[in-house]
């Protein structure tokens, strides 16, 4: 049996908006203080990303961070973090398979989500290493700038609301 | 007709380039650069438009959006039911025709593009004449990102630089809050609508020139003399042969002169300073003559086809009065200026009233005043003016609503300083006692298809869907909207009506099995030491007392203490819970949480997650649930002593990591498997493979509700409405008083909250098995037959029952506890049903069935 992915219907229209679903990334949603937090090296200013080799750090909010690892680490991540967070005030949940992440590659794919995102995504404002939760349209959803591609962080029943716009958005 | 284009100039336009179009179904030709009112005005059209109430004839009057006579509608190559002749680019293929101050619906869907973008700029200038390039070039200096937008076509010498961009066919329709402007762009049939945030916003949106009101002013070929000049010096076309030039500025009377140049010429010059004035303008369809009064007094006659005015320049400040700039009168230009204002906007140019020296003459003694027009789209006059005034009526904004002046297509541009400077004096009070009537966005008239954007059809608002959707598709299933969720409703069989597919459905689960696609249901996880304590207080029962591996069934109240949303609790760890709501109440629920976090228990060690969404959930119900899930595969023990109702266990299921939950929504034996959204659909396939050999059916919503209403339960929305306590529904036993103050608790405590004769959640049974009742039916305790009667209440649910093998209802019934055994009625259009009131629990009333 295999875990099927939430736009593995849409991966045509993917492909026509040079993007790709990047499938069960292991993601931790981690609730903390902010001293906590930066003990452990977590970004405490707002939207940002901390990246390691294994994992990416980003900023939610003043007391929340989603952990962002390669597919199938989330339990080993949450293992550890639990661990490092020990008996500080704290809350680690398993939220893989709450959101699914497209991936916009391409010099134009700012342009694109510029055509139902409000936040400014001009590199004087939005550059590598930076993230936001913001919305596309009527869906909730959170982007992050990495090594020259946008992560679109998107809720699955919401994903292909999203793709369907992008693809409506792109027809020039 | 003669062409009126002169043999040379016209900066806008490109000679070499002709185009042809449409108007009022005859062909012309202008050139590149023209607009369809300069292209009309080239090919001698200077007519031909009627006015909206009292049919008179009407001309092109302005060159700008202010235009209140020449509305047509476009009809190709992109629709615009109404509009302005002068800020219609001329395109190849054009189709227009002319409109009489009304638009008329588009037949079919419109030819266009309509899109939607976002943009970020330090500085953004609205208006490309000189004051605005300059505010653009300086911003770009300060190496600001610059978008300069014009609603003209063509911008003459627009700035440059790398973070500028100007933007022409683009017309600010709202400035907002904090530098957020509206523009509207049409290029050919792409429409966009930029939503613009500048740190700083520049109008320089000019000045537009102000009529004066005589007689016979509305006549075709009586034109503002600045539109005069734009005609000559943009498009290369003479309006007029013999003109007339009625100016109370020195601008005005200098535009004679550049008209004079072009070789048109000018029959008299009307210097209101002096004491002179034009009368009355004549003509059958367009001026002919025109009666002077000299500075002595005497009337002169001049013939003339063009009558030019000018009297004086108005600021253009419809923008900044929407967002609630002030305006201040100043003398010498004779028009309200802007002050105060937000401090990211600012004012530059002519809008900020670098205007011309002019005396103030909003309208001429002499003359019928029922032919001097104010508002020439309303057809109101200054005789209209003087019948409010007379009727008590002092300020503008009242005279406004009682004529309509200013409220037509163009906003009241020309007509609206003009009208309260003819309230002004004809108050005997001086010029600017009192300022034009406000304005408010959208600043001009804007398609819904631009506004709609992509956002119609599939994408009019998200389709949120479950990770099993595509085998509900597959399986045929009829959806039902909850929410933004499409939910299987039920799943007919080839042939099969609703009734009968809700039957077969409700059969399997009360003798067999089936199974539902619950994962919609939202889902939180709580998390902290003082967990126990938060749910305690959010819910009307104790749950800090539920053992891990434990699950409870919990009613949340408002504070107001009505039943605001319902569901389980598990307890996964000491200090972590999994709580799940209603599918329409997730995000309330969460918001809610957080928000008695946040402002009234920070105190409170407790973090909120949602994990909704990280959770497919398939409830497998019926008294062959357990032998379904055990054939679909699980390392957990099902037996009913190793898992007994209300408990959970973590193990596999199909060979995937899951978890069990023993919680029942149809009173029958049930199992609900929670598994990683990714493995939802094959975990569900597994389940229906593994219990066809039990006969299991899948189930939709329709019969989720026929049984859960079979067993009395309540569906939060559905029988409940805001205005129903835990007493109302007869779940008393779910209050805890006793165990500390949770929300809703002190409302609960208000005498009205235990009066006797509130309605009740009572189940109904038709005399006539089966009648049944539409749901939202009055019920009255006698049928009198005579309207009206004294109503008792109304019917939340119902439906045929299949076990039951009749029909019932559950409704809310005053005083409906001690009503059990009764006979009511539902007095209906087609005749009286009778039902005995009874519990609402009709269906295995021991709860013998939920072990299996």
């Amino acid at each position: 049996m295999t875990a099927r992915s939430p736009l593995a219907e849409r991966s045509g229209h993917l492909e026509r908006l040079g993007a790709r679903e990047l499938v069960f990334l292991a993601q931790v949603d981690v609730r903390a203080d902010p001293s906590t937090a930066a003990r452990l090296g977590f970004p405490v200013e707002p939207n940002t990303v901390v990246s390691h080799p294994d994992r990416d750090i980003l900023w939610l909010g003043p007391d929340e961070w989603l952990v962002v690892g390669h597919a199938g680490t989330a339990e080993a991540l949450v293992a550890e973090l639990e661990a490092s967070l020990g008996d500080a005030h704290h809350s680690v949940v398993d939220v893989s398979a709450n959101r699914t992440v497209i991936e916009l590659a391409g010099p134009s794919r700012h342009e694109l989500l510029s055509t139902a995102c409000p936040i400014d995504l001009h590199p004087r404002s939005w550059s590598d290493g930076r993230c936001a939760q913001t919305v596309f349209g009527a869906a909730q959803i959170l982007l992050q700038e990495r090594e020259g591609t946008t992560r679109v962080f998107v809720r699955p029943s919401f994903a292909a609301y999203v793709v369907d716009l992008l693809l409506a958005a792109s027809d020039p | 007709m003669t062409s009126r284009r002169l043999p040379a100039g016209g900066t806008w336009i490109d000679r070499s380039q002709p185009i042809g179009f449409r108007f009022d179904g005859a062909e012309y030709e202008g050139f590149e650069g023209d607009t369809l009112a300069s292209a009309l005005l080239a090919n001698g059209v200077v007519g031909g438009f009627r006015s909206p109430i009292l049919g008179r004839p009407r001309g092109i009057f302005s060159a700008g959006i202010e235009e209140p006579n020449a509305l047509v509608a476009v009809l190709e190559p992109w629709v615009d039911l109404i509009v302005p002749a002068p800020v219609v680019p001329l395109v190849d293929g054009l189709v227009a025709a002319s409109r009489a101050g009304v638009a008329g619906l588009a037949d079919g869907g419109a030819p266009t593009h309509a899109r939607h973008r976002y943009r970020h700029v330090e500085t953004l200038v609205v208006g490309g004449g000189s004051a605005g390039r300059t505010a653009a070039t300086r911003a770009a200096g300060n190496g600001d990102r610059v978008l300069l937008v014009d609603e003209r076509h063509v911008l003459d010498d627009p700035p440059t630089g790398p973070d500028v961009r100007t933007m022409p066919n683009a017309t600010a329709l709202g400035v907002y809050d904090d530098g957020y402007v509206v523009v509207h762009e049409r290029v050919r049939t792409t429409e966009t609508i930029w939503h613009i945030r500048a740190a700083n916003v520049v109008l320089a949106t000019g000045a537009l020139e102000r009529p004066i009101a005589f007689a016979g002013n509305d006549l075709p070929g009586v034109m503002l003399a600045g539109a005069a000049v734009a005609y000559v010096e943009r498009f290369g076309v003479a309006p007029g042969d013999r003109i007339v030039v009625f100016a109370t500025n020195e601008w005005g009377l200098a535009a004679a002169e550049i008209l004079h140049a072009t070789g048109v010429d000018v029959a008299r010059t009307v210097d209101a300073r002096n004491g002179e004035a034009v009368t009355e303008a004549r003509g059958e369809a367009g001026v002919e003559e025109v009666a002077v009064r000299n500075g002595d007094g005497t009337i002169e006659v001049v013939d003339a086809d063009l009558l030019v005015i000018s009297g004086g320049w108005n600021p253009n400040l419809t923008l900044w009065r929407s967002i609630g700039g002030g305006l201040r009168y100043r003398d010498a230009p004779a028009c309200f200026v802007p002050d105060g204002g937000p401090s990211w906007l600012s004012v530059t140019g002519s809008a900020a009233g670098d205007l011309p020296a002019s005396v103030s003459v909003p309208f001429v003694e002499e003359g019928d005043d029922a032919l001097k027009f104010v508002d020439l789209q309303r057809d109101q006059t200054v005789a209209d003016i003087a019948v409010t005034l007379e009727n008590g009526l002092r300020s503008v904004e009242h005279v406004k609503r009682a004529t309509y002046i200013g409220t037509a297509v163009d906003q009241g541009r020309t007509s609206g300083v003009l009208a309260a400077e003819i309230v002004n004096a004809l108050l005997g009070e001086g010029p600017g006692a009192q300022g034009p009537s406000n304005a408010r966005p959208p600043s001009t008239p804007v398609p819904f298809v631009a506004l709609a954007g992509p956002y119609g059809g599939d994408l009019l608002d998200p389709i949120r869907t479950t990770p099993i959707h595509p085998w509900h598709v597959e399986r045929a299933a009829v959806f039902e909207d909850v929410g933004q969720w499409k939910r299987p409703w039920y799943f007919p069989l080839e042939g099969e009506s609703m009734e009968q597919a809700v039957e077969r459905e409700c059969l399997a689960v009360r003798n067999a099995a089936g199974a539902m696609d619950a994962s919609t249901l939202g889902k939180i996880e709580v998390v902290g030491t003082d967990a126990p304590a938060f749910l305690d207080r959010m819910y009307t029962n104790r749950m800090s007392n539920l053992k891990v591996g434990g699950i409870r069934y919990g009613l949340m109240l408002g504070l107001d203490g009505m039943v605001l949303d319902d569901g389980v609790a598990m307890r996964l760890a000491e200090d972590r819970y999994l709580v799940t709501t209603t599918t329409g109440g997730a995000a309330t629920v969460l918001d809610r949480f957080e928000e008695w976090l946040q402002t009234e228990w920070p105190e409170l060690r407790v973090w909120c997650t949602s994990v909704t969404e990280q959770w497919a959930v398939i409830a497998v119900n019926g008294p062959r649930a357990r032998d379904v899930v055990s054939a679909t595969g699980t390392d957990v023990d099902l037996s009913r002593e190793a898992f007994p109702f209300m408990t959970f266990h973590d193990g596999s299921v199909a060979g995937v990591p899951a978890r069990l939950a023993r919680v029942s929504f149809s009173g029958e034996l049930a199992y609900e498997l929670h598994v990683a959204g990714g493995h939802g659909l094959e975990v569900w396939e597994a389940v229906m493979a593994a219990g066809e050999p039990y006969g299991i059916e899948p189930y939709g919503t329709e019969a989720m509700h026929v049984l859960r209403a079979e067993k009395g339960y309540v569906i939060v929305g559905q029988d409940t409405d805001g205005s129903v306590t835990p007493t109302d529904l007869g779940m008393d036993w779910i209050v805890n008083p006793s165990k500390g103050d949770f929300v809703g608790r002190r409302s609960l405590r208000r005498g009205d909250t235990a009066r006797p004769d509130r309605k009740h959640l009572v189940g109904l049974l038709p005399v006539t098995t089966d009648a049944q009742l539409p749901e939202g039916a009055q019920i009255v305790l006698e049928d009198t037959g005579r309207i009206p009667m004294p109503l008792a209440g109304h019917v939340t649910s119902s439906y045929r029952s299949p076990a039951l093998e009749r029909s019932f209802a559950l409704a809310m019934v005053a005083g409906g506890h001690e009503l059990h055994g009764r006979t009511v009625y539902a007095p209906l259009p087609e005749g009286t049903i009778a039902c005995t009131v009874t519990s609402p629990t009709l269906y295995d009333p021991e709860g013998a069935r939920r072990d299996g």
